[in-house]
Protein backbone atom coordinates (compact mmCIF):
# COMPACT_ATOMS: atom_id res chain seq x y z
CA UNK A 1 0.00 0.00 0.00
CA UNK A 2 1.43 3.33 -1.08
CA UNK A 3 1.31 6.74 1.12
CA UNK A 4 -1.31 8.02 -0.70
CA UNK A 5 -3.27 5.45 -0.11
CA UNK A 6 -2.87 5.28 3.77
CA UNK A 7 -3.62 8.94 3.82
CA UNK A 8 -7.10 8.49 2.08
CA UNK A 9 -8.24 5.25 4.33
CA UNK A 10 -10.64 7.16 6.42
CA UNK A 11 -11.29 7.44 10.32
CA UNK A 12 -14.14 5.14 10.94
CA UNK A 13 -13.75 5.03 14.84
CA UNK A 14 -16.57 6.31 17.12
CA UNK A 15 -17.25 7.00 20.34
CA UNK A 16 -20.48 5.37 21.38
CA UNK A 17 -21.56 7.10 25.01
CA UNK A 18 -19.85 6.36 28.41
CA UNK A 19 -16.07 6.30 27.30
CA UNK A 20 -16.60 3.75 24.94
CA UNK A 21 -14.95 3.97 21.15
CA UNK A 22 -15.61 1.58 19.11
CA UNK A 23 -13.27 0.96 15.43
CA UNK A 24 -15.88 1.65 13.39
CA UNK A 25 -19.59 2.91 13.46
CA UNK A 26 -20.77 -1.00 12.57
CA UNK A 27 -22.01 -3.00 14.92
CA UNK A 28 -23.75 -6.51 14.97
CA UNK A 29 -27.52 -6.51 16.21
CA UNK A 30 -28.50 -8.66 18.85
CA UNK A 31 -30.26 -11.62 18.55
CA UNK A 32 -29.09 -12.08 15.33
CA UNK A 33 -25.45 -12.73 15.60
CA UNK A 34 -25.93 -15.51 17.69
CA UNK A 35 -22.87 -15.04 20.01
CA UNK A 36 -20.21 -14.86 17.54
CA UNK A 37 -19.76 -18.45 16.65
CA UNK A 38 -22.05 -19.01 14.53
CA UNK A 39 -20.86 -16.41 11.97
CA UNK A 40 -17.15 -16.50 12.61
CA UNK A 41 -16.49 -18.96 9.46
CA UNK A 42 -18.04 -16.31 7.14
CA UNK A 43 -16.24 -13.24 7.87
CA UNK A 44 -13.42 -12.00 10.96
CA UNK A 45 -15.27 -10.49 13.54
CA UNK A 46 -12.81 -7.96 13.89
CA UNK A 47 -13.63 -6.09 11.08
CA UNK A 48 -17.12 -4.79 12.91
CA UNK A 49 -17.06 -2.07 15.50
CA UNK A 50 -18.75 -4.23 17.89
CA UNK A 51 -20.81 -7.40 18.23
CA UNK A 52 -24.24 -7.22 20.73
CA UNK A 53 -24.61 -10.37 21.57
CA UNK A 54 -28.34 -12.61 21.85
CA UNK A 55 -30.07 -10.91 24.58
CA UNK A 56 -28.93 -12.70 28.11
CA UNK A 57 -31.28 -13.59 31.05
CA UNK A 58 -30.94 -14.89 34.63
CA UNK A 59 -31.56 -18.21 34.14
CA UNK A 60 -32.33 -20.47 30.88
CA UNK A 61 -35.07 -19.43 28.95
CA UNK A 62 -36.33 -21.97 26.04
CA UNK A 63 -37.77 -19.77 24.10
CA UNK A 64 -41.57 -20.26 22.55
CA UNK A 65 -43.23 -22.98 20.45
CA UNK A 66 -42.34 -22.94 16.73
CA UNK A 67 -43.39 -22.07 13.92
CA UNK A 68 -41.58 -18.55 15.38
CA UNK A 69 -40.67 -17.11 12.08
CA UNK A 70 -42.82 -15.76 9.29
CA UNK A 71 -41.76 -13.88 6.49
CA UNK A 72 -43.33 -10.77 5.06
CA UNK A 73 -42.82 -8.41 2.47
CA UNK A 74 -39.74 -7.53 2.96
CA UNK A 75 -39.03 -8.19 6.10
CA UNK A 76 -39.73 -11.59 8.28
CA UNK A 77 -41.88 -11.49 11.94
CA UNK A 78 -40.35 -13.35 14.61
CA UNK A 79 -41.18 -14.99 17.94
CA UNK A 80 -38.31 -16.53 19.34
CA UNK A 81 -39.12 -15.60 22.54
CA UNK A 82 -35.65 -15.11 23.54
CA UNK A 83 -34.10 -18.40 24.23
CA UNK A 84 -30.76 -17.92 25.63
CA UNK A 85 -29.13 -20.31 27.94
CA UNK A 86 -28.92 -17.51 31.10
CA UNK A 87 -26.30 -15.67 32.11
CA UNK A 88 -24.55 -18.23 34.08
CA UNK A 89 -23.43 -20.57 31.01
CA UNK A 90 -23.19 -17.69 28.72
CA UNK A 91 -20.01 -16.63 30.31
CA UNK A 92 -18.93 -19.86 30.87
CA UNK A 93 -19.46 -21.30 27.41
CA UNK A 94 -20.15 -18.34 24.97
CA UNK A 95 -18.29 -15.28 26.48
CA UNK A 96 -15.10 -16.97 25.90
CA UNK A 97 -14.73 -17.74 22.20
CA UNK A 98 -15.14 -13.72 21.90
CA UNK A 99 -12.50 -12.72 23.88
CA UNK A 100 -10.25 -13.95 21.34
CA UNK A 101 -11.30 -10.92 19.16
CA UNK A 102 -10.41 -7.07 19.26
CA UNK A 103 -13.78 -5.97 18.61
CA UNK A 104 -15.86 -4.73 21.41
CA UNK A 105 -18.12 -7.03 23.30
CA UNK A 106 -21.84 -5.70 24.39
CA UNK A 107 -24.07 -7.59 26.08
CA UNK A 108 -27.59 -7.22 25.60
CA UNK A 109 -29.22 -7.56 29.40
CA UNK A 110 -32.86 -8.58 29.73
CA UNK A 111 -35.50 -9.32 32.67
CA UNK A 112 -39.10 -9.96 33.76
CA UNK A 113 -38.47 -7.70 36.94
CA UNK A 114 -36.22 -4.63 37.54
CA UNK A 115 -34.52 -6.83 40.39
CA UNK A 116 -33.72 -9.42 37.33
CA UNK A 117 -31.97 -6.93 35.17
CA UNK A 118 -30.24 -5.73 37.85
CA UNK A 119 -28.63 -9.32 39.40
CA UNK A 120 -28.25 -10.10 35.30
CA UNK A 121 -26.31 -6.66 34.93
CA UNK A 122 -24.01 -7.03 38.53
CA UNK A 123 -22.83 -10.95 37.57
CA UNK A 124 -21.90 -9.38 33.38
CA UNK A 125 -19.96 -6.28 35.10
CA UNK A 126 -18.11 -8.74 37.05
CA UNK A 127 -16.82 -10.60 34.51
CA UNK A 128 -13.84 -9.32 31.20
CA UNK A 129 -13.91 -9.14 28.08
CA UNK A 130 -17.11 -7.20 28.14
CA UNK A 131 -17.14 -3.80 26.94
CA UNK A 132 -20.24 -2.53 27.43
CA UNK A 133 -24.12 -3.34 27.96
CA UNK A 134 -27.30 -2.76 26.12
CA UNK A 135 -30.27 -2.90 28.03
CA UNK A 136 -33.27 -4.53 26.24
CA UNK A 137 -36.36 -2.81 27.87
CA UNK A 138 -39.10 -3.93 25.03
CA UNK A 139 -40.19 -6.87 27.78
CA UNK A 140 -43.28 -6.87 30.00
CA UNK A 141 -43.04 -5.95 33.64
CA UNK A 142 -44.29 -8.92 35.37
CA UNK A 143 -44.63 -7.21 38.91
CA UNK A 144 -46.68 -4.57 36.77
CA UNK A 145 -49.25 -6.67 35.12
CA UNK A 146 -47.35 -6.98 32.17
CA UNK A 147 -46.74 -3.39 31.09
CA UNK A 148 -43.46 -3.62 28.85
CA UNK A 149 -40.95 -1.67 29.94
CA UNK A 150 -39.85 0.73 27.22
CA UNK A 151 -43.37 2.28 26.65
CA UNK A 152 -44.07 3.34 30.03
CA UNK A 153 -41.71 7.00 30.39
CA UNK A 154 -41.23 6.56 34.44
CA UNK A 155 -40.56 2.41 33.94
CA UNK A 156 -38.09 3.27 31.25
CA UNK A 157 -36.29 6.00 33.63
CA UNK A 158 -36.44 3.26 36.81
CA UNK A 159 -34.79 0.46 35.04
CA UNK A 160 -31.95 2.41 33.64
CA UNK A 161 -31.13 4.39 36.97
CA UNK A 162 -31.41 0.70 38.66
CA UNK A 163 -28.99 -1.16 36.02
CA UNK A 164 -26.72 2.15 36.20
CA UNK A 165 -26.42 2.37 39.36
CA UNK A 166 -25.67 -1.71 39.16
CA UNK A 167 -22.32 -1.18 36.93
CA UNK A 168 -19.34 0.93 35.44
CA UNK A 169 -19.91 -0.13 32.37
CA UNK A 170 -21.43 2.12 29.44
CA UNK A 171 -24.88 1.66 29.48
CA UNK A 172 -27.13 1.60 25.82
CA UNK A 173 -30.39 1.42 26.25
CA UNK A 174 -32.22 -0.32 23.12
CA UNK A 175 -35.93 1.57 22.42
CA UNK A 176 -38.90 -0.39 21.34
CA UNK A 177 -40.96 1.92 18.34
CA UNK A 178 -44.17 0.21 19.69
CA UNK A 179 -44.67 3.45 21.60
CA UNK A 180 -47.17 6.78 20.54
CA UNK A 181 -43.87 9.47 21.08
CA UNK A 182 -40.25 7.25 21.22
CA UNK A 183 -38.95 10.58 22.30
CA UNK A 184 -40.84 10.98 25.16
CA UNK A 185 -39.30 7.66 26.35
CA UNK A 186 -35.46 8.58 24.98
CA UNK A 187 -35.45 11.74 27.22
CA UNK A 188 -36.82 9.78 29.97
CA UNK A 189 -33.92 7.20 29.96
CA UNK A 190 -31.32 10.17 28.88
CA UNK A 191 -32.21 11.55 32.36
CA UNK A 192 -31.83 8.35 34.36
CA UNK A 193 -28.29 8.20 33.16
CA UNK A 194 -27.73 6.49 29.73
CA UNK A 195 -24.46 6.51 27.69
CA UNK A 196 -26.03 5.83 25.05
CA UNK A 197 -29.81 4.90 22.89
CA UNK A 198 -29.94 2.36 20.37
CA UNK A 199 -33.37 2.40 18.75
CA UNK A 200 -35.53 0.35 16.94
CA UNK A 201 -36.26 -2.96 18.14
CA UNK A 202 -38.74 -4.82 16.25
CA UNK A 203 -42.38 -3.66 15.69
CA UNK A 204 -44.85 -6.01 16.63
CA UNK A 205 -47.37 -7.31 13.85
CA UNK A 206 -49.14 -10.10 12.52
CA UNK A 207 -49.60 -12.76 9.51
CA UNK A 208 -52.39 -15.14 9.11
CA UNK A 209 -52.85 -18.44 7.40
CA UNK A 210 -56.32 -18.03 5.78
CA UNK A 211 -56.72 -21.30 4.81
CA UNK A 212 -56.02 -23.12 8.08
CA UNK A 213 -57.48 -19.71 9.87
CA UNK A 214 -54.81 -19.93 12.20
CA UNK A 215 -51.57 -17.08 12.78
CA UNK A 216 -49.09 -17.97 11.16
CA UNK A 217 -46.78 -17.91 14.36
CA UNK A 218 -47.55 -19.75 17.44
CA UNK A 219 -47.21 -16.68 19.72
CA UNK A 220 -49.99 -15.30 17.44
CA UNK A 221 -47.88 -11.77 17.12
CA UNK A 222 -43.95 -11.22 16.50
CA UNK A 223 -41.61 -8.60 15.95
CA UNK A 224 -40.96 -7.30 12.36
CA UNK A 225 -37.55 -6.80 11.28
CA UNK A 226 -35.79 -6.03 8.14
CA UNK A 227 -35.76 -3.58 4.87
CA UNK A 228 -39.68 -3.07 5.30
CA UNK A 229 -38.97 -1.10 8.93
CA UNK A 230 -36.37 0.78 8.01
CA UNK A 231 -37.70 3.96 6.74
CA UNK A 232 -39.65 3.96 9.86
CA UNK A 233 -36.37 3.12 11.72
CA UNK A 234 -34.74 5.91 10.34
CA UNK A 235 -37.72 8.82 10.79
CA UNK A 236 -37.54 7.52 14.77
CA UNK A 237 -33.43 7.91 15.04
CA UNK A 238 -33.39 11.29 13.55
CA UNK A 239 -36.47 12.28 15.77
CA UNK A 240 -34.64 11.15 18.71
CA UNK A 241 -31.00 12.55 17.62
CA UNK A 242 -32.43 15.70 17.56
CA UNK A 243 -34.13 15.70 21.64
CA UNK A 244 -30.97 13.90 23.16
CA UNK A 245 -27.28 14.74 23.34
CA UNK A 246 -26.22 11.17 24.06
CA UNK A 247 -25.04 9.02 20.97
CA UNK A 248 -27.93 7.56 19.26
CA UNK A 249 -27.51 4.16 17.38
CA UNK A 250 -29.66 3.59 14.50
CA UNK A 251 -31.29 -0.12 14.28
CA UNK A 252 -33.84 -1.19 11.59
CA UNK A 253 -33.75 -2.45 8.37
CA UNK A 254 -29.93 -1.65 7.54
CA UNK A 255 -29.05 -4.00 4.42
CA UNK A 256 -26.24 -1.87 2.72
CA UNK A 257 -23.58 0.81 3.09
CA UNK A 258 -26.10 3.28 1.66
CA UNK A 259 -28.61 2.43 4.06
CA UNK A 260 -26.19 2.84 7.10
CA UNK A 261 -24.77 5.74 5.89
CA UNK A 262 -28.82 7.51 5.89
CA UNK A 263 -28.85 6.81 9.29
CA UNK A 264 -25.57 8.46 10.16
CA UNK A 265 -26.96 11.30 8.06
CA UNK A 266 -29.65 11.45 10.29
CA UNK A 267 -27.78 11.73 13.41
CA UNK A 268 -27.14 7.94 14.71
CA UNK A 269 -23.37 7.91 15.88
CA UNK A 270 -23.24 4.29 14.91
CA UNK A 271 -25.43 1.50 13.45
CA UNK A 272 -26.69 -2.44 14.05
CA UNK A 273 -27.32 -4.50 11.25
CA UNK A 274 -29.30 -7.34 11.82
CA UNK A 275 -31.72 -9.31 9.48
CA UNK A 276 -29.64 -8.30 6.85
CA UNK A 277 -27.08 -11.52 8.43
CA UNK A 278 -29.70 -13.72 7.50
CA UNK A 279 -29.61 -13.06 3.77
CA UNK A 280 -26.08 -12.62 3.43
CA UNK A 281 -24.06 -14.22 6.44
CA UNK A 282 -21.12 -11.12 5.75
CA UNK A 283 -23.82 -8.19 5.77
CA UNK A 284 -21.92 -6.01 8.53
CA UNK A 285 -18.43 -6.27 6.65
CA UNK A 286 -19.75 -5.19 3.45
CA UNK A 287 -21.69 -2.79 4.86
CA UNK A 288 -17.83 -1.15 6.81
CA UNK A 289 -16.23 -2.03 3.56
CA UNK A 290 -19.26 0.03 1.23
CA UNK A 291 -18.85 2.87 3.45
CA UNK A 292 -15.19 3.27 3.71
CA UNK A 293 -15.17 2.99 -0.19
CA UNK A 294 -17.78 5.93 -0.49
CA UNK A 295 -15.57 8.06 1.98
CA UNK A 296 -12.30 7.51 -0.10
CA UNK A 297 -14.43 8.54 -2.84
CA UNK A 298 -15.95 11.57 -1.51
CA UNK A 299 -13.12 12.44 0.54
CA UNK A 300 -14.48 11.98 3.67
CA UNK A 301 -11.48 11.42 6.04
CA UNK A 302 -13.37 10.95 9.14
CA UNK A 303 -16.61 9.31 9.68
CA UNK A 304 -17.63 11.98 12.04
CA UNK A 305 -17.29 14.72 9.41
CA UNK A 306 -20.56 12.85 8.25
CA UNK A 307 -22.49 12.48 10.95
CA UNK A 308 -25.95 14.48 11.35
CA UNK A 309 -24.75 16.89 8.22
CA UNK A 310 -28.49 16.13 7.00
CA UNK A 311 -29.55 19.41 5.27
CA UNK A 312 -33.26 19.48 5.78
CA UNK A 313 -33.90 22.59 4.04
CA UNK A 314 -34.86 23.18 0.38
CA UNK B 1 -21.34 -16.58 -2.80
CA UNK B 2 -22.93 -15.52 -6.08
CA UNK B 3 -23.20 -18.45 -8.48
CA UNK B 4 -25.46 -18.67 -12.18
CA UNK B 5 -27.94 -20.26 -13.33
CA UNK B 6 -26.88 -22.55 -16.23
CA UNK B 7 -29.98 -24.48 -16.39
CA UNK B 8 -33.54 -23.91 -14.60
CA UNK B 9 -35.49 -26.93 -16.35
CA UNK B 10 -39.16 -28.10 -15.90
CA UNK B 11 -39.09 -31.63 -15.00
CA UNK B 12 -43.11 -32.40 -14.37
CA UNK B 13 -45.69 -30.16 -13.39
CA UNK B 14 -44.48 -28.14 -10.69
CA UNK B 15 -40.69 -29.46 -10.07
CA UNK B 16 -37.40 -28.00 -11.63
CA UNK B 17 -34.24 -28.84 -11.89
CA UNK B 18 -31.93 -26.31 -11.09
CA UNK B 19 -28.09 -26.08 -12.37
CA UNK B 20 -25.76 -23.56 -10.78
CA UNK B 21 -22.23 -22.82 -11.52
CA UNK B 22 -20.51 -21.44 -8.96
CA UNK B 23 -16.77 -20.43 -7.77
CA UNK B 24 -14.52 -23.43 -6.56
CA UNK B 25 -14.33 -21.98 -3.35
CA UNK B 26 -17.68 -23.35 -2.55
CA UNK B 27 -17.57 -25.89 0.22
CA UNK B 28 -18.35 -29.39 -1.30
CA UNK B 29 -21.70 -30.49 0.39
CA UNK B 30 -22.28 -33.99 2.17
CA UNK B 31 -25.53 -35.86 1.25
CA UNK B 32 -28.31 -34.19 3.95
CA UNK B 33 -26.35 -30.68 4.07
CA UNK B 34 -28.74 -27.70 2.27
CA UNK B 35 -28.00 -24.47 0.88
CA UNK B 36 -29.57 -21.18 1.13
CA UNK B 37 -30.64 -19.93 -2.26
CA UNK B 38 -32.00 -16.51 -3.18
CA UNK B 39 -32.14 -13.67 -6.38
CA UNK B 40 -29.35 -11.46 -5.84
CA UNK B 41 -30.15 -8.14 -4.65
CA UNK B 42 -34.34 -8.95 -4.37
CA UNK B 43 -35.52 -7.81 -1.00
CA UNK B 44 -39.51 -9.49 -1.62
CA UNK B 45 -39.39 -12.39 -0.99
CA UNK B 46 -36.44 -11.57 1.55
CA UNK B 47 -34.57 -14.65 2.80
CA UNK B 48 -32.92 -17.27 0.85
CA UNK B 49 -34.85 -20.33 0.57
CA UNK B 50 -33.23 -23.78 2.01
CA UNK B 51 -32.73 -26.45 -0.54
CA UNK B 52 -31.08 -29.77 -0.34
CA UNK B 53 -28.32 -30.44 -2.38
CA UNK B 54 -29.39 -33.22 -5.54
CA UNK B 55 -26.26 -33.16 -7.26
CA UNK B 56 -22.65 -31.67 -6.78
CA UNK B 57 -19.65 -31.81 -9.32
CA UNK B 58 -16.49 -30.05 -8.68
CA UNK B 59 -15.01 -29.10 -12.36
CA UNK B 60 -11.54 -27.21 -12.70
CA UNK B 61 -12.06 -23.80 -12.18
CA UNK B 62 -16.10 -24.47 -10.42
CA UNK B 63 -18.54 -26.23 -8.74
CA UNK B 64 -21.82 -27.21 -10.32
CA UNK B 65 -24.74 -27.72 -7.68
CA UNK B 66 -27.49 -29.10 -8.81
CA UNK B 67 -31.41 -28.48 -7.13
CA UNK B 68 -34.20 -30.09 -7.71
CA UNK B 69 -36.79 -28.58 -6.27
CA UNK B 70 -41.02 -27.73 -6.03
CA UNK B 71 -42.70 -24.62 -6.32
CA UNK B 72 -44.38 -24.46 -3.32
CA UNK B 73 -44.96 -20.47 -2.65
CA UNK B 74 -43.63 -17.06 -3.92
CA UNK B 75 -40.44 -17.45 -4.18
CA UNK B 76 -39.62 -20.79 -5.81
CA UNK B 77 -42.92 -19.61 -8.07
CA UNK B 78 -39.78 -16.96 -8.54
CA UNK B 79 -37.04 -18.88 -9.00
CA UNK B 80 -39.12 -21.18 -11.75
CA UNK B 81 -39.49 -18.61 -14.28
CA UNK B 82 -35.24 -17.34 -13.50
CA UNK B 83 -33.27 -17.76 -16.97
CA UNK B 84 -30.09 -19.25 -18.12
CA UNK B 85 -27.00 -16.65 -16.84
CA UNK B 86 -29.58 -14.47 -13.65
CA UNK B 87 -27.12 -14.58 -10.66
CA UNK B 88 -28.42 -15.89 -7.45
CA UNK B 89 -26.58 -15.63 -3.99
CA UNK B 90 -26.34 -19.24 -2.79
CA UNK B 91 -24.84 -20.01 0.80
CA UNK B 92 -23.74 -23.65 2.36
CA UNK B 93 -23.27 -25.72 2.82
CA UNK B 94 -25.04 -25.51 5.99
CA UNK B 95 -26.63 -28.46 8.49
CA UNK B 96 -25.36 -31.62 9.35
CA UNK B 97 -25.11 -34.97 6.91
CA UNK B 98 -26.31 -38.36 6.64
CA UNK B 99 -24.48 -40.68 8.58
CA UNK B 100 -22.95 -43.24 5.70
CA UNK B 101 -21.91 -46.29 7.02
CA UNK B 102 -20.24 -49.15 5.28
CA UNK B 103 -20.87 -51.22 8.69
CA UNK B 104 -24.49 -52.34 6.67
CA UNK B 105 -26.04 -54.77 4.12
CA UNK B 106 -28.94 -52.58 3.38
CA UNK B 107 -29.67 -49.14 3.07
CA UNK B 108 -33.53 -48.71 2.73
CA UNK B 109 -34.32 -44.97 1.14
CA UNK B 110 -37.98 -43.66 1.77
CA UNK B 111 -38.86 -40.67 -0.27
CA UNK B 112 -41.83 -38.96 -0.16
CA UNK B 113 -42.37 -36.83 -3.05
CA UNK B 114 -39.64 -34.01 -3.41
CA UNK B 115 -38.21 -35.54 -0.62
CA UNK B 116 -36.08 -37.61 -3.09
CA UNK B 117 -33.93 -34.98 -3.57
CA UNK B 118 -31.35 -35.29 -0.71
CA UNK B 119 -31.92 -39.37 -0.73
CA UNK B 120 -30.53 -39.22 -4.50
CA UNK B 121 -27.79 -37.27 -3.68
CA UNK B 122 -27.00 -40.16 -0.59
CA UNK B 123 -27.99 -43.02 -3.13
CA UNK B 124 -25.02 -41.62 -4.98
CA UNK B 125 -22.56 -41.33 -2.38
CA UNK B 126 -23.43 -45.06 -1.51
CA UNK B 127 -23.05 -45.92 -5.36
CA UNK B 128 -19.37 -44.03 -5.52
CA UNK B 129 -18.38 -46.43 -2.22
CA UNK B 130 -18.80 -49.30 -4.83
CA UNK B 131 -18.17 -52.08 -2.31
CA UNK B 132 -20.09 -53.98 -4.16
CA UNK B 133 -22.01 -55.88 -0.77
CA UNK B 134 -24.31 -52.65 0.35
CA UNK B 135 -27.97 -53.05 -1.81
CA UNK B 136 -29.39 -49.69 -1.85
CA UNK B 137 -33.15 -50.37 -1.94
CA UNK B 138 -35.57 -47.01 -2.63
CA UNK B 139 -39.24 -46.48 -1.77
CA UNK B 140 -40.77 -43.66 -3.85
CA UNK B 141 -44.19 -42.43 -2.86
CA UNK B 142 -46.41 -39.37 -4.75
CA UNK B 143 -49.44 -38.49 -4.89
CA UNK B 144 -50.31 -39.77 -8.45
CA UNK B 145 -48.18 -41.58 -11.43
CA UNK B 146 -47.58 -37.75 -12.76
CA UNK B 147 -46.08 -36.05 -9.58
CA UNK B 148 -43.48 -39.04 -9.48
CA UNK B 149 -40.16 -36.76 -10.05
CA UNK B 150 -36.37 -38.23 -10.18
CA UNK B 151 -37.39 -41.95 -10.89
CA UNK B 152 -34.89 -42.32 -13.80
CA UNK B 153 -31.63 -41.36 -11.47
CA UNK B 154 -33.11 -43.15 -8.65
CA UNK B 155 -33.05 -46.48 -10.67
CA UNK B 156 -29.50 -46.31 -11.94
CA UNK B 157 -28.29 -45.75 -8.45
CA UNK B 158 -30.61 -48.60 -6.44
CA UNK B 159 -30.70 -52.19 -6.73
CA UNK B 160 -34.39 -51.81 -6.37
CA UNK B 161 -36.84 -49.19 -6.76
CA UNK B 162 -40.24 -49.74 -5.54
CA UNK B 163 -43.50 -47.01 -6.28
CA UNK B 164 -46.60 -46.11 -4.37
CA UNK B 165 -49.19 -43.63 -5.38
CA UNK B 166 -51.74 -42.26 -3.21
CA UNK B 167 -54.21 -42.56 -6.40
CA UNK B 168 -52.91 -45.98 -7.47
CA UNK B 169 -52.24 -44.66 -10.52
CA UNK B 170 -48.95 -46.46 -10.74
CA UNK B 171 -47.27 -49.31 -8.42
CA UNK B 172 -48.32 -49.45 -5.22
CA UNK B 173 -51.94 -48.40 -4.24
CA UNK B 174 -51.31 -46.52 -1.23
CA UNK B 175 -49.15 -43.84 1.01
CA UNK B 176 -45.17 -45.12 0.86
CA UNK B 177 -45.15 -46.07 4.29
CA UNK B 178 -47.55 -48.40 4.03
CA UNK B 179 -45.75 -50.11 1.33
CA UNK B 180 -42.45 -50.15 3.54
CA UNK B 181 -44.67 -51.44 6.13
CA UNK B 182 -45.46 -55.09 3.85
CA UNK B 183 -41.16 -55.21 3.88
CA UNK B 184 -40.50 -53.82 7.31
CA UNK B 185 -40.27 -57.47 9.03
CA UNK B 186 -37.37 -58.81 6.05
CA UNK B 187 -35.06 -56.09 7.35
CA UNK B 188 -33.52 -55.86 10.73
CA UNK B 189 -31.09 -53.55 12.55
CA UNK B 190 -27.81 -55.46 12.25
CA UNK B 191 -27.85 -55.30 8.53
CA UNK B 192 -30.06 -52.25 7.12
CA UNK B 193 -29.86 -48.55 7.57
CA UNK B 194 -32.86 -46.38 6.84
CA UNK B 195 -33.07 -42.77 5.69
CA UNK B 196 -36.27 -40.85 5.07
CA UNK B 197 -37.21 -37.90 3.36
CA UNK B 198 -41.02 -36.52 2.90
CA UNK B 199 -43.54 -34.67 4.69
CA UNK B 200 -44.14 -34.55 7.92
CA UNK B 201 -47.14 -37.04 8.46
CA UNK B 202 -45.06 -39.54 6.63
CA UNK B 203 -42.39 -38.64 8.69
CA UNK B 204 -44.26 -39.34 11.91
CA UNK B 205 -46.16 -42.36 10.25
CA UNK B 206 -42.80 -44.27 9.76
CA UNK B 207 -41.70 -43.10 13.44
CA UNK B 208 -44.10 -44.60 14.43
CA UNK B 209 -43.71 -47.83 12.30
CA UNK B 210 -40.23 -47.84 13.62
CA UNK B 211 -40.69 -47.31 17.28
CA UNK B 212 -41.62 -51.05 17.32
CA UNK B 213 -38.48 -52.53 16.00
CA UNK B 214 -35.02 -51.18 16.58
CA UNK B 215 -34.17 -50.20 12.83
CA UNK B 216 -32.04 -46.77 12.66
CA UNK B 217 -33.37 -44.40 10.67
CA UNK B 218 -32.23 -40.77 10.03
CA UNK B 219 -34.81 -38.31 8.81
CA UNK B 220 -34.00 -34.98 6.86
CA UNK B 221 -36.53 -32.31 8.01
CA UNK B 222 -37.73 -28.65 6.48
CA UNK B 223 -38.38 -25.55 8.44
CA UNK B 224 -38.91 -21.93 7.92
CA UNK B 225 -35.37 -20.85 7.92
CA UNK B 226 -34.03 -17.30 8.24
CA UNK B 227 -30.21 -17.54 8.54
CA UNK B 228 -29.49 -20.93 8.04
CA UNK B 229 -26.41 -21.01 10.34
CA UNK B 230 -27.83 -21.41 13.62
CA UNK B 231 -27.62 -17.90 14.87
CA UNK B 232 -31.45 -16.97 14.46
CA UNK B 233 -33.22 -19.63 16.67
CA UNK B 234 -36.09 -19.50 14.01
CA UNK B 235 -36.38 -23.30 13.02
CA UNK B 236 -35.99 -24.74 16.17
CA UNK B 237 -38.31 -27.78 17.03
CA UNK B 238 -39.58 -29.78 19.78
CA UNK B 239 -36.79 -33.00 20.34
CA UNK B 240 -35.88 -35.41 23.13
CA UNK B 241 -32.35 -34.55 24.32
CA UNK B 242 -30.36 -37.82 26.22
CA UNK B 243 -32.77 -38.07 29.09
CA UNK B 244 -35.61 -38.33 27.18
CA UNK B 245 -36.63 -34.47 28.35
CA UNK B 246 -38.15 -32.23 25.44
CA UNK B 247 -35.39 -29.85 24.14
CA UNK B 248 -35.77 -27.34 21.06
CA UNK B 249 -33.33 -28.11 18.21
CA UNK B 250 -32.24 -26.05 15.46
CA UNK B 251 -33.17 -27.16 11.85
CA UNK B 252 -30.94 -25.66 10.20
CA UNK B 253 -27.27 -26.26 12.61
CA UNK B 254 -28.44 -29.69 14.40
CA UNK B 255 -30.05 -30.89 11.63
CA UNK B 256 -31.42 -31.17 9.15
CA UNK B 257 -30.66 -34.77 9.22
CA UNK B 258 -32.19 -36.41 12.59
CA UNK B 259 -32.42 -39.75 14.59
CA UNK B 260 -36.11 -40.45 13.98
CA UNK B 261 -36.82 -41.33 17.33
CA UNK B 262 -34.86 -37.63 18.42
CA UNK B 263 -38.00 -36.09 17.09
CA UNK B 264 -40.91 -35.70 18.92
CA UNK B 265 -43.79 -35.39 15.87
CA UNK B 266 -46.67 -33.09 16.35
Amino acid sequence: MNSNNVKNIPKMAVHIGGGLTIKNPVMAASGTFGYGEEYAPYYDINRVGAVIVKGVSLEPRAGNPPPRIMETPCGMLNAIGLENPGVKIFIKEKLPFLRQYTTAVIVNVFGETLDEYKRVVEIVSQTEGVHGLEINISCPNVKKGGIVFGTDPDMAYEITKEVKSATDLPVLVKLTPNVTDICVIAESVQAAGADAISLINTLTGMSVDIEQRIPHLANITGGLSGPAIKPIALRMVWQVAKKVTVPVIGVGGITSARDAMEFLMVGARAVQVGTAHFINPHAAVDIVDGMEKYFMEHNIRDVNEFIGTLHEGR
Amino acid sequence: MLGKIIRNTKIIDGHFLLAVKLPQSFQTPMPGQFVMVREKGRLDPLLGRPFSVYTFARMENAVIVEILYKVVGKETSILSMLKRGVLLEIYGSYGSAFNITTNTKKVVLICGGIGIAPLTFLASHYWGLATGDIDVICYLGATGAAKLVGVARMEELCQGVFISTDDGSMGYHGTVTDLFARDVTSYDSSNASIYACGPRPMLKKLSEMLSMCALPCQVSLEERMACGVGACLGCSIETYDREGKSTYRRVCKDGPVFDIHDIIWK
